[in-house]
C-alpha cells in the first residue's frame, strides 16, 4: 500500500514560498517570472522540484508548472492578480491559505540546502524583471545544453547561440549577462 | 529540383499531400510501425470506435503544422524577415524542417501510446525519465538518418536528421528556429489542433471540435513586449476560436482522455507490458527491472521499437502478462472507488487521504489527472489586439474571455480497488461519507 497519496505538495509548497520570498524583492513576480526562478532554483542551485523544462523561443518553459500555479492558486496558496494589460499582466502574491500550503511541504521546504538556496535565488536573481530573467534563464539552458555532451562551449559560442535563440537582444546585452553569471560562478570557461 | 506528389485521403484534413521524399520517410519501417500503435490504447473498451493509429495522426500533425506555417509566413511575412532576422531561404528551409518534424514526432511511442510510458527507464537514478519525444529523436537520428539525409530533395536544404531530433529535445542550437517549436509542442500546436478533431471523430463524440479554419487565418506571430521575445498568437478575430479550441480539450480531457474506465485500462495495460518486459519468454533482452532498454544507441532503439500493439496483444491472448494480462483477458478490471471533485479544496485531499487509510490494503492503486498524459492545466493563447495598427499589443486569453478565465485546471484524484473488492470497498466509503456529513 502506498503511503499517501500522490499529491504534489511539494510542487504547491515551492510555488507558495516563493511567492512569499520573492514579494516586495522582484518588480512583478508574474508567470514568466515564476517560470524563469524555478528553472534557475533547478539549474543552478540543484534543488529538484520535479519539473522537466524545454527550450522555446521565449526561454526555458514548463507547461505542468503553469498548471501547478493554478491549483496552488485555487488551494489559496497564493493569488493571482490581474495586474495592468500585456501577456503576463499578472502578479503572484502569498495566498489566505500559504501557510498551511506550506507546512504540507515542511519536510521539504525546511531541508537548510532548500532554504539556503531560496535565499541565494532570491539575492542573485529577485531584483530582475522578467526580460532580464527571461535572457539569463536562457544563457544557462543554451550552456547546460550545449555542454551536455562533455564538451563545454566557449563564451563566443555560448553568445552566438544565445543571439540566435533571442535576435532582439544586443550583443552586448548577452555578453554582460554572460559575465555577470561568470562572475557569480554559475558558467565557466576554459583558457 | 522538382517533385512528383502523391495524396493520401485522410478522414479530418481531406487530402494529405507527401512530396517523393516524405514518401520515401512513410515508407520506412519505423515509421510503418505507427499503424501498429493505437492512438488511444484500449479507450475502445469505452469508446468502441478508437481504434484509429499514431500513423493516421502524425500524416495529420504534418498536414496541420504546414498550413500553420504558411499562414504565419504569409501574414508576417515582412516582420518575419525586418524583426527576426530571418531570411527567404531560410524561411524555405525552416519549413521542410517542421513538416519532416511534425511527420516524425510520433515515432517513439511505446505500444498503445501513453499507457506504457511509464515504464521508460531513466539515465541515472536522480534523472528523470526518458519520454516517448526521446525515442522519436533518437530513432530519427540513429534509425533514418539515409532516408532524410540523402533524398535529391534535400539538395537544396542540407537538412540533418540532427537538426529534427534537435526540434522535438529543443536544443540551443536551433536558434531562430526556436520560434516554430510552438508548432509541435505548445498550448496551440498542431499536434493538439489534430488530434482534438481526429479522436473526435473516431470515438463519435463532439466534445474535441472547434473552427480550425477560422484559427489559422488569424495565426500570426508577435513580440511580447515584457520579454522582447516572439511568441505565436492568434488575431483577435479568432479569439473565439481560441476559446472555442481550450473548450475542446477541457471537454476530451474529462469525458474521454481522463474517463475513470478508460484510465483503469492504462494501468492494467501498463503493467501487463512492465510482465512482459521482465519474463524471458517474451522478451529475448530482458533489463530486468521491467522497464524498455533507454534511447543511447541503435541497438536499445531497435529493441524498443520491436513493442508494439501486435506484439502485446499476441502475448496477452496466448496467456502472458501476469496477473494484469489475465484482467484484460477476462474485462475484470479495478473498479473506482472513490474520486474527488474535479477541481478539489484542500478538505477534499484531506478527505481523499482518510478513504485510502480506511481501504488500506485494499487500494489497487490511486490515479491523478497530474499523472495523465493528457492534462488540462493552466491553459493560455497569446491575443494580438488591434494588429497591424499603432497600438497593436499582446494579451493573454485568460485576461479576454471569461470563459476561459473561469476554467480552472482539473487535479481530480481517484481512488481503485480490485474487482472482486468493489462492493466492500464502496460501502466503507459511504459509511465515510456519513460521517463527514454528520460532522459538517
Amino acid at each position: 500500500m502506498m503511503d499517501s497519496l500522490p499529491i504534489p505538495w511539494n510542487r504547491y509548497g515551492i510555488i507558495a514560498e516563493l511567492a512569499c520570498r520573492l514579494k516586495g524583492a522582484s518588480p512583478q513576480f508574474g508567470k514568466t517570472a515564476l517560470q524563469k526562478s524555478v528553472y534557475l532554483l533547478q539549474a543552478l542551485y540543484g534543488v529538484d522540484c520535479g519539473y522537466d523544462f524545454s527550450l522555446y523561443a521565449y526561454g526555458p518553459f514548463c507547461s505542468d508548472l503553469l498548471g501547478d500555479l493554478d491549483t496552488t492558486g485555487t488551494l489559496g496558496g497564493v493569488q493571482v492578480h490581474a495586474l495592468g494589460w500585456g501577456l503576463d499582466g499578472y502578479q503572484i502574491e502569498p495566498g489566505p491559505r500559504s501557510d498551511a500550503i506550506r507546512e504540507k511541504a515542511k519536510a521539504f521546504l525546511d531541508n537548510g540546502t532548500v532554504q539556503d538556496s531560496l535565499t541565494r535565488l532570491r539575492e542573485d536573481f529577485g531584483r530582475f524583471p522578467a526580460k532580464d530573467l527571461e535572457l539569463r534563464s536562457t544563457i544557462v539552458y543554451a550552456d547546460r545544453d550545449l555542454g551536455r555532451n562533455g564538451d563545454q562551449p566557449s563564451r563566443d559560442e555560448l553568445a552566438r547561440t544565445v543571439q540566435q535563440i533571442k535576435p532582439r537582444f544586443s550583443p552586448k546585452s548577452i555578453d554582460a549577462a554572460i559575465a555577470e553569471l561568470e562572475g557569480k560562478g554559475f558558467l565557466s570557461f576554459g583558457g | 529540383m522538382s517533385s512528383k506528389t502523391y495524396e493520401i485521403r485522410d478522414p479530418i484534413h481531406g487530402f494529405v499531400v507527401l512530396s517523393d521524399w516524405e514518401r520515401d520517410i512513410v515508407n520506412h519501417p519505423v515509421f510503418q510501425r505507427l499503424r501498429r500503435i493505437r492512438q488511444l490504447g484500449w479507450t475502445d473498451m469505452v469508446y468502441p470506435g478508437a481504434m484509429h493509429t499514431r500513423f493516421e495522426h502524425s500524416l495529420g500533425v504534418m498536414h496541420v503544422a504546414t498550413r500553420m506555417f504558411d499562414e504565419i509566413v504569409t501574414r508576417r511575412h515582412d516582420f518575419l524577415k525586418s524583426e527576426l532576422s530571418f531570411t527567404d531561404g531560410g524561411l524555405e528551409k525552416d519549413r521542410t524542417l517542421v513538416r519532416l518534424s511534425a511527420l516524425l514526432h510520433d515515432l517513439g511511442h511505446p505500444p498503445f501510446s501513453h499507457a506504457a510510458e511509464e515504464l521508460m527507464p531513466r539515465e541515472t537514478p536522480e534523472s528523470k525519465p526518458y519520454r516517448h519525444e526521446n525515442y522519436s529523436a533518437a530513432a530519427v537520428q540513429l534509425l533514418m538518418r539515409d532516408v532524410i539525409e540523402n533524398h535529391p530533395l534535400n539538395e537544396n536544404y542540407g537538412l540533418k536528421a540532427r537538426d529534427i531530433a534537435d526540434f522535438l529535445n529543443g536544443r540551443g542550437s536551433l536558434g531562430r528556429c526556436l520560434l516554430w517549436r510552438d508548432l509541435i509542442a505548445s498550448q496551440l500546436d498542431a499536434d493538439r489542433a489534430d488530434y482534438l478533431l481526429r479522436d473526435s471523430h473516431h470515438i463519435g463524440v463532439a466534445y474535441g471540435r472547434y473552427d480550425l479554419s477560422r484559427l489559422l487565418v488569424t495565426l500570426t506571430v508577435a513580440i511580447d513586449p515584457d520579454t522582447d521575445s516572439p511568441k505565436l498568437a492568434v488575431e483577435e478575430g479568432g479569439l473565439h476560436a481560441a476559446e472555442a479550441l481550450i473548450l475542446a480539450r477541457y471537454l476530451m480531457f474529462t469525458q474521454v482522455y481522463f474517463q475513470h474506465t478508460r484510465r483503469a485500462y492504462d494501468h492494467h495495460l501498463a503493467r501487463t507490458v512492465q510482465e512482459l518486459l521482465c519474463n524471458t519468454e517474451t522478451n529475448a533482452t530482458p533489463g530486468g527491472n521491467g522497464t524498455f532498454p533507454p534511447p543511447t544507441d541503435r541497438g536499445n532503439v531497435e529493441q524498443y521499437l520491436a513493442w508494439t500493439d501486435w506484439r502485446v496483444l499476441g502475448a496477452v491472448e496466448a496467456g502472458g502478462g501476469g496477473e494484469h494480462g489475465g484482467i484484460l483477458r477476462a474485462r475484470t478490471h479495478h473498479r473506482r472507488v472513490y474520486e474527488t471533485r474535479e477541481i478539489p479544496h484542500e478538505e477534499d485531499l484531506t478527505f481523499a487521504e482518510r478513504v485510502r487509510q480506511a481501504l488500506a490494503e485494499e487500494v489497487a492503486f490511486v490515479d491523478t489527472a497530474k499523472d495523465s498524459f493528457y492534462k488540462f492545466d493552466g491553459a493560455d493563447i497569446p491575443i494580438l489586439r488591434h494588429p497591424d495598427t499603432a497600438t497593436e499589443r499582446l494579451e493573454s486569453l485568460s485576461r479576454l474571455s471569461a470563459v476561459v478565465k473561469g476554467l480552472k485546471p482539473v487535479s481530480q484524484t481517484r481512488i481503485y480497488v480490485p474487482y472482486g473488492r468493489r462492493e466492500e470497498a464502496r460501502r466503507i466509503v459511504e459509511d465515510l461519507e456519513r460521517e463527514r456529513e454528520a460532522l459538517e
